[in-house]
């Protein structure tokens, strides 16, 4: 996968360690899992930046509303993103 | 007066609950769910505090949220405290808003404030307070700071009240106030309305043909659903109320994020977790814990000394036969069999706290989540494994890390597969005496097997049986802290004795069953020879269920099986006493000659052998497994379900063996 370049847009899952994008909608099928990352801050608008990723690639740690969240690339995949400069 | 203890996880809901109450708690669980149920009474009050579950919103969806949502709804308590993480304020002021809908006052606890400043937050709490419309409390649940404030609060009458401010953009607001005067005198009414804006599935029976209406009229105007609006919303009114109360400075890189570039280092993480759990696991089942249990019940410990103590005192004062056995083959020798286990226990409960309170056991998770979701399993699973391969029952009560309830009941169900170093005797006598110098193969196949069987099981279980959607990995990596000493001690105190009161209870009267079993007749006769006892008529009945894995009808080895349910190194001994010999010679002269094991092949050898490692495991682990999986049926459920899969893999082995054996 190439690196997205600012004002690109893809899926949260396409960013690379340190990047930032802001978030254009979710797409999920399962509404459990939606809703809760609704509940997370993960809303429209939202600015995420990727923090550190585990020694396996899956899952990923995404910092958003001042704090941190662990979150899995599948879910990742699911999230319309626009990349943002920091 | 009854108070409500609500916070996300991870907000320190625990330890302030701890502070408040001292020592007056009691520990239950919640009706249908194995999640803790803490309620206690706060110190200097009469004021009840009930713990909920550790929830971020009070949407329907997990077991948590439900437990929580039932109880303020229901149970109406009279003021929620809000326990707030302060160093993330924005996404914990979320469950705020969703509890300011409530007809109820609720406190703002703003928990952590001693570490604000080095993370470069300040919060003005007058503002805050003002914003929000309710009472702000700093404090610090760690450092026991304005903890009495927040009782002084509690009992003074000065708790603001709820004014249901209007957060939403007008078409919201509107719609909710129309639905809200629809609902007649219906208590926490501006809650149950914009639930019902959320379609929320629990409240299908309210919905109107007017809601959905207005429903679809929001959707059409903002071009989204119910549910993305709202959230949307809420987080844009708690960014408007941060600006006016939170600044925050840029600092240094936190001790947290420098510890993680080695710890999750992409290279050194696998290794540096390796040494970790071999660091446990010598603490905690090998070196230092095998010898604590030598200490207690080996030869020489302190519980065999006072058995034999004990005996010789009755014996001089002429008690009877029967009771000398009861109390000494019986009571003592089951319930310390288990017993013996317990500083064992105590050195891994205080190794799983440390992992846990200083924050690397979510790191274990993160690092392993890939590798075990693969196989339906959460990365938390590994441990329960690796504890188990020294014993069962701690490793089953170690799977209370494990947050996903399918995760965790199938994690308790699979570990007693792992074998245990009761079970090493067992292993030792067959693999020893038919495999002569290849035991060390038919060893090492055993484990191999065990993995095997635990990683198809996952599977199985994850397709055919908690089909369930599987769980998002969603949570927190905590801060690395030093852990509070005070609240290590209690943590291990508590799970200590709640194994202690298990073996009081359940473990002693199963082996006082057994022993019954054992040394009486049908006619009541006490002690018979083992081969006119109830057991073995018993196992007489039941020799028909091990034919297919050995060729023929043998109650010795039914009866031997049964008796492993006491302690799996009991399967050993009995197959010597059954064989007419002293247990101390328990070695060939058992298989030897004309006597009744002497039917065993190397085939039926190993299929009795994987029977009793991989069946039911002993009461101890069962014990365990009841209270892990919350349920008398559950349990049942999982003992069965273990001993169905020995049985297929013990009855496979037999005949493939078999197969071969007899084409030479």
């Amino acid at each position: 996968m190439h690196r997205l370049k600012e004002g690109e847009t893809g899926h949260l899952s396409d960013l690379k360690l340190g990047q930032c994008a802001e978030v254009l909608g979710l797409h999920n099928d399962n509404l459990a899992l939606r809703r809760r990352l609704l509940d997370m801050g993960i809303t429209t608008g939202v600015k995420i930046r990727v923090k550190k990723i585990a020694p396996l690639g899956d899952p990923v740690d995404i910092e958003l509303r001042g704090y941190e969240l662990c979150i899995r690339l599948d879910e990742m995949r699911n999230i319309d993103i626009k990349v943002v400069s920091k | 007066m009854r108070v409500a203890l609500v916070g996300n996880q991870n907000s320190g809901k625990t330890s302030l609950f701890n502070c408040l109450t001292g020592s007056n708690q009691k520990v239950g669980n919640w009706p249908g769910v194995t999640i803790d149920r803490k309620e206690g009474v706060i110190k200097g009050t009469e004021t009840i505090l009930v713990d909920l579950p550790g929830i971020y919103s009070l949407s329907p969806y997990t077991s948590e949220e439900e437990v929580s949502r039932k109880y303020i709804l229901e149970e109406n308590p009279d003021v929620i405290i809000n326990i707030v993480d302060a160093t993330s304020l924005e996404r914990s002021l979320y469950l705020t808003t969703q509890l300011l809908e409530l007809d109820c006052q609720v406190i703002l606890a703003l928990n952590m404030c001693d570490i604000l400043e080095k993370k470069g937050i300040s919060i003005d709490e007058k503002e805050l307070s003002k914003n929000l419309h309710m009472s702000v409390v700093k404090i610090s649940a760690l450092k026991n700071m304005g903890i009495q404030e927040l009782i002084n609060l509690l009992k003074s009458e000065e708790i603001l009240d709820n004014k249901h401010q209007k957060i939403y953009e007008d078409p919201i607001e509107k719609a909710i106030e129309k639905i809200s005067s629809q609902l007649n005198d219906l208590k926490h009414k501006r809650f149950i309305s914009v639930k019902l804006l959320e379609r929320d599935p629990l409240l299908k029976d309210k919905e109107t043909e007017n809601i959905r209406h207005d429903i679809t009229e929001c959707e059409q105007a903002y071009q989204l659903d119910m549910e993305q609006i709202i959230a949307n919303q809420r987080y844009l009114y708690i960014d408007k109320v941060k600006q006016t109360c939170l600044t925050k400075t840029p600092v240094p890189e936190s001790g947290t994020d420098k510890l993680d570039k080695i710890f999750l280092n992409k290279w050194l993480a696998l290794p540096i977790f390796a040494l970790i759990m071999a660091l446990v696991y010598f603490l905690a089942v090998g070196v230092v814990g095998s010898y604590t249990v030598e200490l207690i019940s080996g030869e020489g410990g302190i519980i065999t000394l006072f058995q034999n103590w004990l005996s010789e005192f009755l014996i001089s004062n002429e008690v009877s036969e029967w009771l000398i056995s009861l109390i000494c083959d019986g009571i003592i020798a089951g319930v310390s069999s288990v017993l013996g286990f317990v500083p064992q226990l105590i050195i891994l409960f205080l190794c799983i706290c440390l992992l846990e309170t200083s924050g690397y056991m979510s790191r274990i998770a993160f690092l392993l989540d890939k590798l075990f979701r693969s196989i339906g399993l959460s990365g938390k699973s590994l441990i329960p494994f690796i504890v188990g391969s020294g014993c069962s029952v701690p490793g089953i009560m170690t799977c209370r890390t494990i947050e996903d309830e399918t995760e965790r009941r199938i994690t308790i169900m699979l570990t007693p597969f792992m074998p245990c170093s009761a079970k090493l005797p067992i292993l030792t006598l067959f693999a020893g005496n038919f495999f002569g110098e290849f035991a060390w193969l038919a060893t090492v196949f055993l484990y191999f097997l065990a993995i095997l069987t635990i990683v198809f099981s996952s599977l199985v279980m994850k397709k055919w049986i908690f089909t369930e959607k599987g769980s998002a990995f969603i949570s927190e990596l905590p801060e690395y802290k030093l852990p509070s000493l005070t609240y290590v001690l209690r943590d291990v105190g508590e799970k200590t004795f709640a194994f202690i009161q298990r073996a009081g209870t359940i473990i002693l009267f199963c082996s006082v069953v057994v022993w019954f079993l054992l040394s009486f007749s049908w006619k009541l006769e006490y002690g018979v020879a083992i081969e006119f006892s109830i057991l073995a008529s018993i196992g007489k009945g039941l020799a028909w269920l091990f034919y297919p894995m050995l060729g023929t009808l043998s109650w010795g080895s039914a009866v031997s099986a049964l008796q492993g349910l006491i302690a799996k190194e009991q399967v050993v001994s009995s197959m010597a006493i059954i064989a007419g010999l002293f247990e101390e010679t328990a070695d060939a002269t058992i298989f030897a000659g004309n006597g009744i094991f002497s039917f065993f092949t190397p085939a039926s050898a190993y299929a009795f052998m994987v029977f009793n490692l991989f069946s039911a495991p002993c009461f101890g682990a069962i014990g365990a497994m009841k209270r892990e999986l919350g349920s008398v049926k559950r349990m049942l459920q999982a003992v069965l379900f273990q001993t169905g899969i020995a049985w297929v893999l013990a009855v496979l082995i037999y005949q493939i063996g078999h197969f071969l054996e007899m084409m030479g």
